[in-house]
């Protein structure tokens, strides 16, 4: 009698042990990154200035990012950062001719940092990627093709679309990979009229990983919008040199919870770049930006600072 | 007095209809390394056939692009390398509980590699390079039991067969002119095509491999075109500090003298021996490299002559104090390891593993390379190491030689061919070889017992040229002492290899 208590007694307790686990899954991870640079030569840090022209020639870009905070979690009760803190790099190379760029994009995160911990019935591990413990990881890269469709080079209104193949590389637990191939199609916008310029975005991320419902966790198909706009003002006499200031907003929302506020990513950047402005020789961009994130849900986060170098060659015959 | 360009690498005109090779190429990279089913090393790729295919030379020719003076250049590779091992005699194999014994049953090894260089001018005198690189891989008994003579040189030590994407490279490199006369540097992968001068200062700083700097010789640096063995690459006894894949960070400096060259480089060196992640503290661990060069012209041919000497300074454990703290303690066995280790079940031998602190490694070698006519050439690596210390980087090997001699195929009306014949010997310390007969274990070898000798390679390729972009080459490969150890081997070996460049 007292023996078949202590087998009922025992059997009660590894049942209410199974139910616990099976309450705390564990989230895998995904590529966390909302900041989608733009493509090599682009102008703006995330928009495209549309403005591809000449015989071949191309761009070199180097940019480098740091996001505070880009994925925390709560319950309720606890809240803490599962990504804390994220510092990548993104080398990029690009060829066009006329009006066609194609383009070549590798993230190098050089930390992703985070907490572990437990929020909604989710277990969570933090990330631990750094240079030394990851000396020569590669994120997804990405390759990418762009047209503009409508409108010249320095149109006051241009059209183009654009599609990207994402390839899958990397460990999910380092929140730099969703492990799956993804893709992007966009409909892109820019424009110059005077001192005035502008660029913007529309498009689908095709995203197969659907997590939901895990907190901040990918959630399938989403849209993504854009826009930017700024003054462009000459420097120096000759014209030769630009400035470019503006802001840009961008972010991304799942179709499956459409601009659900658990579900958006919003987040604006102040943004400046130097500038060449001739046309048959290399020039050199510098770029600075400086956000936070809006709505800082679903990877975007609560502060962030890039910067960027770029070499571009129009190779416009004069 | 100039330094000799390579005859191998001559830039000339461009044919035109190279664009459909260039989709060629990488449709077939793209297959091949898409097919499922793969020692790190880090072969700094020579420099390209002016004649050969290329998207530079594509764009000169048109008008495109400056390729004497550039401002940015892209090179890409493709090299695919199948090995078969035929079955050989070996009276014992991992004996003991041992675990690094080459399986004496016939195997097959693979390795695919895919690889872009950017080189981009930043100021005058500084340039970028960033190389990206896809590997797939399969080592012959998980590049277990051979100690110097590994028979493919792209073999990662934390290689798969599903491809993985890395950064093999990202550095800076600053040269500062000091006057003599013009050398030109031709257009190639990690090189901008510019014109330096032949007193110069050139700093190096970033994520590249030693190879890269150190130890070049203009016959055997690129592996991808030559031979396949890993004992030509660069002296078998040099444990240069790197990753698991032959990369690290660090920096060096060159002063360039007219014909003489003084380099010094500091690397970081993995966290464990052998493995991927490593310690960046560069002023407290870290391997050093210092060599001088002498380029000369000998009877009308160049040549070239380098002493290298080298000091690292790792946590890695010694021979003498494995085998010390065992017959002291038998508790501190192979089997027992509470830190890191490499797996051995062997509760009867010494290990690495008790011991494990701060050491020293030194060594020095010379490394000579002379064109005896104009499309043949022959060169010889010397290398001693202390051999107190286990393998941090690179192989196990203390003490090394190679010699051998390639040649190019104008000699028979065929320009692009590559054919050549090579010897290296690599040989183990006496401390060395008492751990390994006890059953101990260091990164590659161990196979629980051991007959002391040399492990030697023998090797004769051919590389065929093909529609100007591609090499096709056959390999075969004669090993003995597997391991250091007489009593397994002798060892057959037949490769072949597909390689692309553009």
């Amino acid at each position: 009698m007292l023996s078949s208590s202590r087998h009922a007694l025992a059997s009660v307790i590894l049942l209410a042990l199974s139910a616990r686990a099976q309450a705390q899954q564990q989230v895998q991870g995904f590529a966390v990154e909302r900041f989608y640079s733009s493509a090599p030569g682009a102008g703006w840090f995330a928009m495209d200035t549309l403005d591809m022209h000449g015989r071949l020639g191309g761009a070199l870009s180097l940019t480098v990012g740091y996001a505070r905070n880009p994925m925390r979690v709560t319950d309720g009760s606890q809240r803490f950062a599962v990504v804390s803190d994220q510092a990548i790099t993104a080398i990029g190379a690009a060829l066009t001719y006329d009006r066609w760029r194609i383009y070549l994009n590798f993230d190098a995160p050089f930390a992703i940092k985070g907490q572990s911990g437990t929020a909604g019935g989710y277990s969570f591990t933090g990330p631990s990627v750094d240079l030394e413990s990851n000396p020569d990881t590669l994120s997804d890269p990405r390759l990418g093709v762009d047209v503009r469709i409508i409108g010249g080079p320095t149109s006051l209104f241009r059209l183009g679309a654009g599609a990207q193949l994402i390839f899958p590389n990397g460990n999910r637990s380092d929140y730099d990979t969703d492990g799956t191939y993804r893709g992007m199609v966009r409909l892109l916008f820019a424009g110059d009229e005077g001192l005035f310029t502008y660029a913007g975005q529309l498009g689908v991320h095709l995203r197969p990983l659907d997590d939901s419902p895990a907190p901040e966790s990918p959630r399938g198909r989403e849209l993504l919008f854009g826009v930017a706009a700024g003054a462009k003002l000459p420097v120096g006499r000759s014209g030769s040199l630009a400035v470019i200031v503006g802001p840009e907003v961008f972010g991304a929302t799942a179709f499956q919870s459409f601009f659900g506020s658990n579900s958006t990513a919003l987040e604006g950047l102040l943004t400046a770049r130097l500038e060449g402005t001739a046309e048959n020789r290399a020039q050199l961009r510098v770029k600075l930006g400086a956000g936070a994130g809006i709505n800082q849900q679903f990877g975007a986060p609560e502060w962030r600072i890039v910067c960027g170098i770029e070499v571009f060659n129009h190779n416009q015959v004069q | 007095m100039r330094a000799p360009i390579n005859p191998f690498f001559v830039r000339s005109s461009f044919a035109a209809g190279r664009l459909v090779r260039l989709i060629c190429v990488g449709f077939a990279g793209h297959v091949l390394l898409a097919s499922p089913l793969a020692r790190a090393q880090a072969a700094p790729p020579a420099g390209h056939e002016e004649e050969a295919f290329d998207l530079m030379n594509l764009l000169s020719h048109h008008g495109l692009h400056n390729i004497e003076m550039e401002s940015w250049n892209l090179y890409g590779q493709f090299t695919y390398i199948s090995s078969w091992k035929l079955p050989f005699q070996a009276p014992y194999t991992n004996a003991n509980g041992s675990i690094n014994s080459l399986v004496p049953d016939y195997e097959r090894s693979f390795t695919g590699t895919f690889t872009l260089f950017f080189g981009l001018k930043l100021w005058p005198g500084g340039e970028a390079y960033f190389v990206p690189e896809v590997i797939s891989e399969r080592g012959l008994s998980q590049i277990r039991g051979l100690g110097s003579s590994i028979q493919n040189f792209e073999l990662q030590k934390s290689g798969s067969e599903t491809p993985q994407l890395y950064r093999a490279r990202l550095f800076l490199r600053q040269t500062f002119g000091f006057g003599g006369h013009d050398v030109v540097k031709t257009s190639d992968p990690m090189q901008l095509g510019t014109v330096v001068k032949s007193r110069r200062l050139v700093l190096t700083a970033g994520n590249y491999t030693f190879l890269d700097v150190f130890d070049r010789n203009n016959l055997t640096w690129d592996p991808r075109q030559t031979f396949f063995n890993m004992a030509f690459m660069t002296h078998s006894s040099w444990d240069f500090a790197a990753d698991a894949r032959g990369y690290s960070w660090g920096s060096a400096i060159e002063l360039y003298w007219d014909d003489w060259a003084l380099r010094f480089g500091r690397m970081a060196s993995p966290q464990h021996p052998n493995t991927l992640p490593l310690d960046l503290r560069l002023w407290k661990y870290y391997g050093d490299a210092l060599e001088l060069e002498h380029v000369h012209v000998l009877f009308g041919q160049p040549g070239a002559v380098r002493i290298l000497g080298y000091r690292n300074y790792e946590v890695t454990g010694r021979f003498d104090e494995a085998i010390a703290a065992y017959q002291a303690d038998p508790k501190q066995n192979a089997g027992a390891c509470t830190s890191f280790n490499y797996g051995s079940g062997n509760f009867s031998a010494p290990d690495l593993c008790w011991v494990r602190k701060p050491n020293q490694k030194l060594g020095i070698g010379i490394n000579v390379e002379q064109f005896v006519a104009k499309n043949v050439g022959v060169f010889f690596r010397g290398m001693y190491s202390d051999g107190k210390t286990e393998v941090d980087a690179y192989d196990p090997a203390d003490r090394s030689l190679s010699v051998g001699a390639v040649a190019k195929g104008a000699l028979w009306k065929r320009p692009f061919d590559v054919t050549g014949v090579g010897f290296g010997m690599a040989w183990i310390s006496k401390v060395h070889a008492q751990y390994l007969a006890m059953g101990g274990i260091d990164g590659f070898i161990g196979d629980g017992n051991l007959r002391q000798g040399a492990e030697g390679v023998f090797e004769l390729f051919y590389s065929v040229n093909l529609l100007t972009a591609i090499w096709l080459a056959a390999d075969y490969q004669f090993l003995w002492g597997p391991g250091f150890n007489t009593d397994r081997g002798p060892i057959n070996i037949i490769g072949a290899k597909v390689h692309a460049e553009f």
